[in-house]
């Protein structure tokens, strides 16, 4: 299992003198729904755009579908959906008129998932493309993106305009969708908490660097917080120990720091310390910021 | 099969998957021959990602409390090493381990513990 759908490796894009993409090396399989993460700027829509060929790097290799972006054809086109950041429609034409238009160029074109999306998503497909709100606009993207059954669906930042209801909707739609025709998504997002039920991939963008590739499951399994306690004196003002990412010493005796389990030993520091420690899970959120400097190092 | 997930926990939404179903075999709520919810079903549920879903099932699987069988739902194995007094004794250890560091903190002896622990399963039986 697991079809390669998108390959990079030193993928590089500058504009002028900004370095958008910094020698990217990643391999995405499905399927899967990938959570694109990172912070504003960090490259992921430079990175969404790499993958549907619309930006080409200055330097590197990006691969999807098996073919070089820059010589993506029709029958690798068809096989891919995307919600763009800031989508654009043909404004004289009804949302009726915009889909049948779309669908024109797809020979898998489901004028059953059509009705199903919209009808799901509460898209009224009568109103007009000029009045269309942000939120609505969003909507018709997101069923324009996906009734032709595409392999491989880009979304950037696809709930950020959506009501509560509709984006509860859409996020059950990807579940459905990425078991019924086996799809890859790659999501990008800052609403960390709508995707943490839906991704169980996570690619982590920090200045045009990846800084994290891994499954969501295997990030928690890898980082948790100690929250110390000393008992009998204080503790050190840093610590020092190679396991420990992130710290915080709040009062003498009390601290909150982030480790890496792998090679952290909660006994021998509790020792050491003579400290209580409670040891907590991090979910999606939490992990975040650790993620983030990851790529820094 | 009724399971609960906070995926905002920060536990592995596969672990909880896979304690719950294990406990819930362990404790009799799951019989052997009982079937499992499919992925599809499970994930439509609880809104969670199918390939996570999957996982569980896959390690379930491996440690041999669920069954697969080709075409048909998946089955709680009819002899399987979760219902043993080790592995409940394991499971009752795994969320205990929280509270013995909670007593700890609070300055409670083992003992006192062990007698609020037993008052509170003895007024559960009544």
């Amino acid at each position: 299992m697991g079809e390669m759908i998108f390959e990079a490796s030193g993928l590089t894009k500058e504009f002028g003198a900004v370095t958008a993409l910094r020698d990217v090396s990643l391999t995405l399989t499905g399927p899967s729904i990938i959570g694109l993460i990172g912070r504003n700027a960090s490259g992921k829509t430079t990175l969404l755009r790499h993958i549907v060929g619309l930006q080409l790097p200055t330097r590197g290799r990006a691969r999807t579908l098996g073919v070089a972006t820059r010589s993506l054809q029709h029958e690798q086109l068809a096989r891919i959906g995307m919600v763009p950041d800031a989508p654009t429609f043909i404004r004289w034409m009804s949302v009726r008129e915009q889909l049948r238009y779309l669908s024109a160029f797809y020979p898998r074109w489901d004028m059953e998932r059509q009705s199903s999306l919209g009808g799901l998503l509460d898209l009224d497909l009568h109103a007009d493309i000029s009045g269309l709100s942000t939120g609505s606009a969003q909507k018709l993207a997101i069923v324009a993106a996906l009734c032709h059954h595409p392999d491989l669906i880009l979304l950037d930042e696809p709930v950020s305009n959506l009501d509560p209801i509709a984006r509860d909707q859409f996020l059950k739609l990807l579940l459905d969708i990425v078991q019924e025709d086996n799809a890859t998504i790659v999501i990008s997002s800052h609403v960390l908490h709508d995707i943490e039920s839906t991704v169980d991939w996570i690619v982590c963008m920090n200045a045009g660097a990846v800084a994290a590739d891994a499954a969501l499951d295997d990030l928690k399994d890898q980082y948790a917080e100690w929250r110390v306690l000393a008992r009998t004196r204080d503790l050190p003002d840093r610590f020092y120990d190679p396991f420990v990412v992130r710290q915080t010493v709040m009062e003498p005796r009390r601290a909150r720091l982030v480790v890496r389990t792998a090679d952290a030993d909660l006994l021998a520091f509790q020792r050491t310390h003579d400290a209580d420690v409670e040891v907590a899970p991090l979910n999606l959120q939490g992990l975040f910021p650790i993620l983030v400097d990851n790529g820094r190092h | 099969m009724l399971i609960t997930i906070d995926v905002h926990s920060g536990v592995p939404a596969y672990r909880q998957l896979v304690d719950q179903i294990r406990l819930q075999v362990a404790g009799g709520r799951l019989q052997p021959g009982d079937e499992i919810p499919s992925t599809r079903a499970l994930s439509a549920e609880l809104g969670l990602n199918p390939m996570t879903i999957s996982r569980a099932y896959a390690l379930l699987e491996e440690e041999g409390i669920l069954e697969r069988r080709p075409g048909l739902p998946l089955v709680v194995r009819a002899r399987s090493g979760a219902t043993t007094a080790t592995a409940r004794g394991a499971q009752l250890s795994k969320a205990l381990r929280p509270l013995a560091s909670m007593a700890r903190q609070l300055g409670i002896s083992g003992k006192e513990a062990g007698d609020a622990l037993r008052r509170l399963i003895d007024d559960h039986e009544r």
